[in-house]
């Protein structure tokens, strides 16, 4: 098998001749987005680039603490971008939730990289890769979940009040919220293994077989890191839920939902 | 007769409330205009909120020493604002108490219930299919069934017609002095007060909306 061939940059280039086929139809359908899209494509272009840039070096200098420190970056970004599209939590919530998204995405980083894959966790070349694509998803999943969780809280303050008066404690009021919150999140990973392998061939498994893996070992490969995001994406969201539900009421038994105004 | 409630220089949102005292075992109106804090009084005698200053005692304790738990399920709060869940009327009836894990009631005592909320209807009917007063007596049968000592009945006829309105209060006024239980309401309607209050309760119009106007 050859390994994926070297891609020109004016080759390259030719890709984005798409991307301008979106934003003309973009522009035709009045679709009023046009704007983020270029900003999204100019920042994934910038941001991969870099990443690219980086993770040559790191790879040609590999140091423990390099990777070890790639790892805890991506964990804070991931920590930011879930709070910042968050900033109605109270702040305990906010530290429960980046606790959780830490910590389940570093146990089950380290649970693959060292006895899945079997290697050293320090291994840039295993640890980055897989461990963004884990965090990544914690990330994704643990914001869809805030989401509908949020949402549902918003949409529900007749049921809150209702069984409030009603006595129930207001953890048993809060939780069904916090279990449909988790169903909502995992509904994408557990759809995409319904669909791997007979319309789709995923991100990595892709990539494995055009840099020239065997089929049937990058396939092992994708099958463990498919679990591996669900079992993260449903860790991180669970703990920040279940933990989290106990910054909504204070010591009276009453519901603190949003941060209180700031005067 | 002892004291139910006592207030003393109670403040709350910028409104001041008068010094108040409930008899127990008795049926209280309490009346007034619109954003005169009928409605916050009885979120700070069930403990779900606090008054930002002065006292409020509860059978001869201060309303904090109580375990707000065990208080909010003695002083059983029906808000305005009626909520349901999908079902049936016995489905309502079992996820609720599934609220305070305790065994749903028995058919009879749920009909019963909805008969003293002048409701005549099967169990099983869908509550998406009741009209709004259905919906709100049926709402009121609910927290009446937990038979507590103390409920609070906020503008409980505020979705029914006047004959219903006096059918239903008449009976929870009679239900209540039976068990000896306290009944609090707040409404708009006079002529509810004037026929079943023991005592009749006028908040003032707070000065606020005074200068307004």
């Amino acid at each position: 098998m050859n390994s994926a061939l070297d891609l020109p940059l004016l080759r390259f280039a030719l890709v984005y001749i798409l991307l301008l086929a979106v934003l003309w139809l973009m522009k035709k359908a009045r679709i009023h987005k046009t704007a983020l899209l270029i900003t999204a494509s100019m920042r994934m272009t910038v941001q991969l680039i870099l990443a690219g840039l980086l993770l040559t070096w790191i790879f040609k200098h590999p140091h423990p603490l390099l990777t070890l420190g790639y790892v805890c970056a991506m964990v804070l970004f991931a920590i930011h971008r879930v709070l910042s599209q968050h900033r109605g939590l109270n702040k305990r919530f906010q530290w429960v939730v980046a606790a959780s998204l830490a910590g389940s995405g570093l146990a089950v980083l380290l649970f693959f990289v060292c006895l899945v894959v079997g290697v050293n966790i320090t291994e840039a070349q295993y640890t980055i890769p897989l461990g963004g694509m884990i965090i990544g998803n914690a990330m994704t999943g643990l914001s869809l979940a805030l989401n509908t969780f949020e949402q549902n809280l918003a949409a529900n303050t007749n049921r809150l009040a209702s069984l409030l008066n009603w006595g129930a404690h207001p953890q048993d009021i809060v939780r069904p919220m916090a279990n449909a919150a988790l169903e909502t999140a995992l509904l994408p990973t557990i759809n995409s293994m319904l669909g791997t392998g007979i319309v789709w061939l995923p991100g990595m498994l892709t990539g494995q077989i055009l840099a020239g893996t065997l089929p049937t070992t990058a396939i092992l490969y994708q099958i463990a890191i498919m679990i591996a995001i669900c079992a993260v994406v449903c860790l991180a969201v669970f703990c920040s839920l279940y933990f989290g539900c106990h910054t909504l009421y204070d010591k009276h038994y009453r519901l603190i939902l949003a941060n209180p105004p700031k005067e | 007769m002892n004291t139910l409630f006592s207030l003393r220089t109670v403040r709350q949102h910028g409104l001041c409330y008068p010094d108040i005292d409930i008899a127990e075992g008795c049926t209280s109106f309490i009346t007034g205009a619109s954003g005169c804090g009928k409605s916050s009084l009885f979120c700070l005698l069930n403990g779900t909120a606090q008054a930002e200053s002065g006292t409020i005692v509860y059978r001869s304790r201060p309303i904090e020493d109580y375990e707000p738990l065990a208080l909010r399920r003695e002083v059983l709060l029906v808000g305005q604002q009626v909520f349901l869940f999908d079902g049936s009327i016995q489905d309502n009836f079992a996820t609720f108490y599934e609220y305070r894990h305790k065994p749903c009631p028995s058919a009879a005592t749920m009909l019963a219930m909805l008969a003293l909320c002048q409701l005549d209807m099967p169990l099983h009917t869908a509550c998406a299919h009741l009209s709004g007063g259905e919906r709100q007596r049926v709402y009121v049968a609910l927290f009446l069934s937990l038979q507590t000592p103390v409920l609070l009945l906020d503008e409980p006829s505020a979705a029914l017609d006047a004959h219903t309105a006096h059918a239903m209060l008449g009976a929870l006024h009679a239900h209540c002095q039976a068990r000896g239980a306290s009944l609090l309401v707040i409404s708009h309607d006079v002529s509810l007060a004037q026929r079943y209050a023991h005592t009749h309760i006028a908040l003032p119009t707070p000065h606020k909306e005074q200068n307004h106007e």
